[in-house]
């Protein structure tokens, strides 16, 4: 009787632990390569650090350089790189939003060809930032690229403001329209077709069906695209590097830019000046993700 | 009657608008196609041109005079030193296939447990890791650079692969889907004696698939773009993934059109290829993630 139980409870006890054992290689994973860089990152941050050595404490001098010391070159780099991210921001997302959407609903008018079209803007979001840079860069070079051909126009496109920024906005927008846009073409297939018939068998016209059926009806996705627009767009770093080198002027030189080059850059690491920009650019991208989190419950519950 | 009738014409008339729609709908995607696929066409075109003929046109040709094969040959070989593409081109694949192949496993088994198994602590433990992922992972590249260092790691490719598994979103998506199938076929596989491990393969797995193949999908097309990481974790020539390795082409072709239009093709056509065979599941996967029913 007792063996039996004991046995019993045993087994028990062995399947209690199964659902961690399905649970721990990730956890593991997780802790070691994300947790644990995430809060010495953090750590680093109230630190003098030249990455090899072990990291100084030093409290809070570099948030004091990089938020007060308007002579240390750590400052105007740091408010520089994050003008410049945030322009870009501002700047990429509005299209990133109307450019897919706009296509999203000439998709949804049923024309030929609905999945070729979907393909060709969609395909490029698969290629490397690399790629892509290098697929532009004879459209836009002064000398020898396409557009200033073919257009009988000289304009400086790496090497002029506002150019510069059209340019790589531009790639960006090519580069990153078709995750939204697949986004769109879904929200808008779930919208009851038989509530636009009859709105418009009563005359309403095609803006009034776009903010009064339309809008209301995809706000979540819609929702949803721009909070990771505009934390996907907070990233920015390939473009600029590739595109511009950060140029003219520095005025295309973006915050993940400058800690890259902080931190690995040629010259003696300051990698603890380096963590407190990432910390604050990080802090400014965790703010908007925690949106997506509440959203992301809410759709949940 | 009459009333009837009007109704119909009313609907004729949608019908025949809408039609109007369809076409203008058409019109104005061919001209915006058109002008998507222009780089693109431009970089196809140009690859085949004679760098010489280019220099001699006064650095621009629409079509080359030439068609060569010969920027795609020297770009190619093996006895290519500056620009190996060939070694990061395998590089990228292993790196890339083997991040897809462990994230499948590892985050197919958490999703798991995550969805279907009772456990202490379960609800608590999903959501912490849910919130501190949402925290970006910029901070992290400093401090995984120093124990890549550490761990010998740096300059070799598992440096690119086992930091990539550390990702939860997935694991989110996978988890959403696998708590779509009812627990009674779990129950009663359990009635019958399968462990939990049986279940997981036999039962669970197989009807996941179309999620799994789009995170695989995801996994692997984010595996073989990543650009900063590699960037920073490998300073070995061949050792570079072909995303990472770009970088290097302006610096090695500067201006010569043909041969940087030749490593760009290079690098784009095989996503093309891939997109080409699985086009229906990455759609079907970003609608599952953004929470859209397609």
């Amino acid at each position: 009787m007792t063996k039996v139980s004991a046995a019993k409870s045993a087994a028990k006890r062995k399947k209690q632990l199964v659902p961690y054992f399905f649970i721990a290689p990730h956890l593991l994973l997780f802790l070691i390569f994300f947790l644990i860089p995430m809060f010495y990152g953090i750590y680093a941050s109230f630190t003098k650090w030249d990455l090899f050595g072990s990291p100084q404490w030093v409290g809070l001098k570099n948030y004091a350089t990089i938020f007060t010391n308007q002579e240390s070159t750590f400052y105007r780099q740091f408010w520089n790189g994050l003008k410049n991210t945030v322009i870009f921001v501002l700047i990429c997302v509005p299209f990133q939003i109307l450019i897919p959407l706009t296509i999203a609903i000439l998709l949804d008018k049923r024309p030929k060809g609905r999945n070729i079209f979907q393909g060709i803007f969609y395909m490029p979001t698969l290629f490397s930032i690399t790629s892509v840079t290098l697929t532009w860069l004879f459209i836009f070079n002064r000398s020898l690229g396409l557009f200033n051909h073919l257009f009988g126009t000289d304009v400086n496109w790496y090497g002029e403001q506002p150019y510069a920024w059209m340019t790589i906005v531009i790639t960006t927008l090519w580069w990153g329209l078709g995750g939204n846009l697949i986004i769109y073409v879904a929200a808008l297939s779930g919208i009851d077709r038989s509530i636009l018939e009859a709105a418009a068998l009563d005359g309403a016209s095609g803006l009034k069906k776009f903010w009064h059926i339309i809008i209301p009806s995809i706000k979540f996705p819609l929702t949803y695209t721009i909070i990771i627009s505009i934390i996907s767009q907070f990233n920015i770093y390939g473009q600029p590097l590739m595109i511009t080198g950060g140029g003219p002027n520095e005025s295309t030189y973006v915050l993940l830019m400058y800690i890259r080059n902080l931190a690995f850059g040629t010259g003696k690491s300051v990698a603890g000046m380096a963590s407190a920009m990432s910390t604050c650019l990080g802090l400014l991208i965790g703010v908007v993700s925690v949106f997506q989190l509440i959203l992301m419950n809410r759709k949940e519950d | 009657m009459g009333k009837k009738q009007k109704k119909e014409a009313d609907y004729q008339e949608a019908a025949h608008c809408s039609a109007k729609v369809s076409w203008t709908a058409f019109a104005i995607l061919c001209v915006m196609a058109f002008i998507a696929l222009v780089p693109l066409l431009w970089i196809f075109i140009s690859s085949f041109k004679v760098e010489a003929e280019v220099i001699q046109a006064g650095g621009f040709l629409y079509l080359p005079k030439t068609w060569t094969l010969d920027n795609f040959k020297s770009l190619l070989s093996f006895s290519n030193k500056q620009l190996p593409v060939y070694y990061w081109f395998v590089n990228s694949v292993i790196v890339s296939g083997a991040t897809t192949v462990l994230a499948v496993i590892i985050y197919s088994m958490s999703a798991y447990a995550y969805a279907k198994l009772d456990f202490k602590g379960r609800n608590v433990i999903f959501l912490t890791i849910m919130f501190l992922s949402s925290f970006p992972a910029i901070t992290n590249i400093i401090p995984l650079y120093k124990m890549m260092h550490s761990f010998g790691w740096l300059n070799q490719l598992i440096a690119l692969i086992v930091p990539g598994l550390a990702g939860v979103s997935n694991i989110f998506l996978i988890r959403q889907f696998m708590m779509a199938i009812p627990d009674v076929i779990l129950e009663s596989a359990r009635i019958d004696g399968a462990g939990e491990v049986q279940i997981f393969r036999k039962i669970i797995l197989p009807n996941c698939k179309p999620i799994l193949i789009a995170v695989g999908l995801f996994t692997f097309t984010g595996s073989w773009n990543d650009f900063l990481w590699p960037s920073i974790a490998i300073n070995n020539l061949d050792r570079l993934t072909l995303t990472a390795g770009l970088q290097l082409a302006k610096g090695v072709y500067s201006n010569k059109v043909p041969q940087m239009s030749a490593i760009a093709t290079v690098a784009i056509i095989p996503m093309i290829i891939l997109y080409l065979f699985t086009q229906k599941y990455f759609v079907r996967g970003i609608s599952l993630s953004s929470g859209v029913k397609g």
